[in-house]
C-alpha cells in the first residue's frame, strides 16, 4: 500500500526550473533511495515533499490526505510534519538542547506527553541508535556521526509514517559514515518507511529496495535497486553508476 | 575638606536608599517591559508580518531618532494638554521602556537572524509551529547571542534613570542635587552619586559574567 504518492511535481527558483514533473510512489515499509549528480534536484525534491520548499505544481497523496501542493494550508503542513520526520545533511540538532532534549522536544511540545514519559521514550530512541550514553551531551560536544545518530533518534521519536533523509552522511568524515549507515540499515530491517537522498551507492544498492536515478529535475530511471545497479536500462544511468562506483 | 567628607558620610544612607528604592525598581520595571516590547517587535520583523512590520519599523525609527530627555518631557509636560495625565514615576518607567525597547528590538532582531535557519526548519520538522519553534529553539539561542549587548542596554538604563529628575521624580540624582544645593558641597555630593551608580553597574557587570556562564553551557566543548 502506498503511504506517499506524488504526481507531476514542479518547482522553480526564479527562472530556473529545478523540478520538471516528478512522480513518486512509496510503499509502506519500503526503503527508497534517490541518487543522481549534484544539481539534479534531489534535495529540493525531498524538501518539497516536507514543505520546507513550496512546490509550484503537483499533487500529493499522503495516507488518506490528498493535497494540491501549491495550495497547501498551514494546518495541513503541520499535520504532515507530525506524521513525517526529516534528517538533514548537517544534522540541525537544536543547539541549545541536550541529546535527550532534542529527542523529547517534539514529544513534549507537539504530542503533549508528560516529561517523564517523553524521557523514557527518548532514552529508548537514543538506545536504538547507540547514543544513550551521551544523553546529557549538547550537540557541540558530539562528533558529526554522533550528532546524526541523535538526529535519527529525534526523527524516530514521533513514530513517523515516513522518514526523509537528505544526504545524511555527506557532511561526515569518511570514518564516521559507517556508524550512521549501520543505524539506517538496522532501521530498514525493522521495516521503517524511508526515502533517502544519498551518494552512498552501497546503501542504495544493498539496503534500499527501490532506487530512483534523477537528473536535470526529472526521474531518468527507477526500479528495484539490484536490477537498476546491475542492468541499468538507460545509458545515462549506467554512466553515472560506473563513474561514481570507480 | 573635612566638611566635604562629613557631608558625604551623612548623605550616604539617604542617597543609597533612594538608589535602592527608586533607581533599582525603576530600572527593573522599565527593562522588563522593554524586553517584552523588544521580543514582540523583533519577532514581528523576523517573521516579516505585514503591516505590523511597518509599524515596528516606524516605532524604532521614531524612538531611536529622538532624545530620551525630549521624549520624557513630551509625555510629562506635553500630553496633559491632550488630557493624558500619568504620574511622574510611571511616566518615567513607560518612557524608559519604550525607548529601551526600540534599541533592544534591533539587538534581538540581529541575534535572531544570526541563528541558522536550519534550527527553525528542524523545529518545523518535529511538528512544532512557528511560535513553538521560536520559543523553544530560536529565541533562547538569539537571547544568548544578544546577552552582552542587552547587558549594555541595561547598564546604560541604570544611569539614564537619572533623567527622570527632569520630570520631578525624586530619584537618587535629584536627591543629590537637593543635598548639594543645601550644603554647597557640589563636588563631593555629585562624585558620591556617581560612585553609587558605579556600584550598581559593577554589581550588574558581575551578574552579567555569572549569567553568561550559565547561558554558555551549551557552547562548551567539554561535557560536564
Amino acid at each position: 500500500m502506498a503511504v506517499l504518492e506524488v504526481k507531476d511535481l514542479h518547482k522553480q527558483f526564479g527562472q530556473t526550473e529545478i523540478l520538471r514533473g516528478i512522480d513518486l510512489s512509496v510503499n509502506k515499509g519500503d526503503v527508497t533511495s534517490i541518487i543522481g549528480p549534484s544539481g539534479s534536484g534531489k534535495t529540493t525534491f525531498l524538501r518539497c515533499l516536507n514543505f520546507l520548499e513550496s512546490a509550484d505544481k503537483g499533487t500529493m497523496q499522503f495516507d488518506c490526505m490528498t493535497l494540491d501542493m501549491p495550495a497547501v494550508t498551514k494546518k495541513q503542513i503541520l499535520e504532515i510534519h507530525k506524521r513525517t520526520a526529516f534528517v538533514f545533511q548537517n544534522y540541525n540538532l537544536f543547539a541549545n538542547k541536550t541529546a535527550l532534549q532534542n529527542v523529547t522536544q517534539g514529544l513534549i511540545t507537539v504530542r503533549k506527553m508528560k516529561r517523564k514519559d517523553a524521557e523514557e521514550v527518548g532514552m529508548k530512541m537514543l538506545k536504538r541508535v547507540g547514543m544513550d550514553d551521551r544523553a546529557s551531551y549538547y550537540p557541540i560536544q558530539l562528533s558529526g556521526g554522533q550528532q546524526q545518530r541523535v538526529a535519527i533518534a529525534r526523527a524516530l521519536a514521533g513514530d513517523p509514517d515516513i522518514i526523509y533523509f537528505d544526504e545524511p552522511t555527506s557532511a561526515l568524515d569518511p570514518e564516521l559514515i559507517g556508524e550512521v549507515l549501520k543505524v539506517m540499515q538496522s532501521l530498514a530491517s525493522e521495516g521503517l518507511t524511508m526515502l533517502v537522498v544519498t551518494h552512498e551507492m552501497s546503501f542504495a544498492r544493498d539496503v534500499s529496495a527501490h532506487t530512483i536515478f534523477m537528473e536535470g529535475g526529472k526521474i531518468v530511471e527507477e526500479g528495484p535497486s539490484k536490477e537498476l545497479f546491475a542492468h541499468p536500462s538507460k545509458q545515462r544511468t549506467e554512466e553515472f553508476i560506473r563513474r561514481i562506483e570507480k | 575638606m573635612d566638611q566635604a567628607i562629613q557631608v558625604m558620610i551623612d548623605s550616604f544612607p539617604k542617597l543609597l536608599a533612594k538608589g535602592l528604592l527608586m533607581t533599582v525598581p525603576m530600572t527593573i520595571l522599565s527593562f522588563s517591559l522593554s524586553m517584552v516590547i523588544a521580543v514582540i517587535t523583533s519577532l514581528i520583523q523576523y517573521a516579516k508580518v505585514p503591516v505590523l512590520r511597518q509599524i515596528a519599523r516606524f516605532y524604532i525609527w521614531l524612538i531611536r531618532g529622538t532624545p530620551l530627555l525630549v521624549q520624557l518631557v513630551i509625555v510629562f509636560y506635553g500630553l496633559p494638554a491632550l488630557g493624558i495625565r500619568v504620574s511622574p514615576y510611571w511616566t518615567a518607567i513607560i518612557v524608559f521602556a519604550i525607548c529601551e525597547g526600540a534599541y533592544c528590538a534591533e539587538t534581538l532582531r540581529g541575534a535572531l537572524e544570526a541563528v541558522p535557519y536550519g534550527q527553525t526548519e528542524a523545529g518545523y520538522c518535529v511538528g512544532m509551529n512557528f511560535q513553538q519553534t521560536m520559543w523553544h529553539v530560536v529565541l533562547p539561542q538569539a537571547f544568548k547571542n544578544a546577552f552582552p549587548a542587552l547587558s549594555n542596554s541595561l547598564i546604560s538604563l541604570v544611569k539614564d534613570t537619572s533623567l527622570a529628575a527632569n520630570i520631578t521624580v525624586q530619584e537618587m540624582f535629584m536627591t543629590g542635587q537637593r543635598i548639594a544645593g543645601k550644603t554647597y558641597q557640589f563636588l563631593a555630593i555629585y562624585v558620591e552619586v556617581a560612585l553609587i551608580y558605579l556600584l550598581f553597574c559593577t554589581v550588574l557587570t558581575w551578574l552579567q559574567k555569572k549569567l553568561e556562564k550559565v547561558l554558555n553551557r551549551y557552547n562548551e566543548k567539554e561535557a560536564r
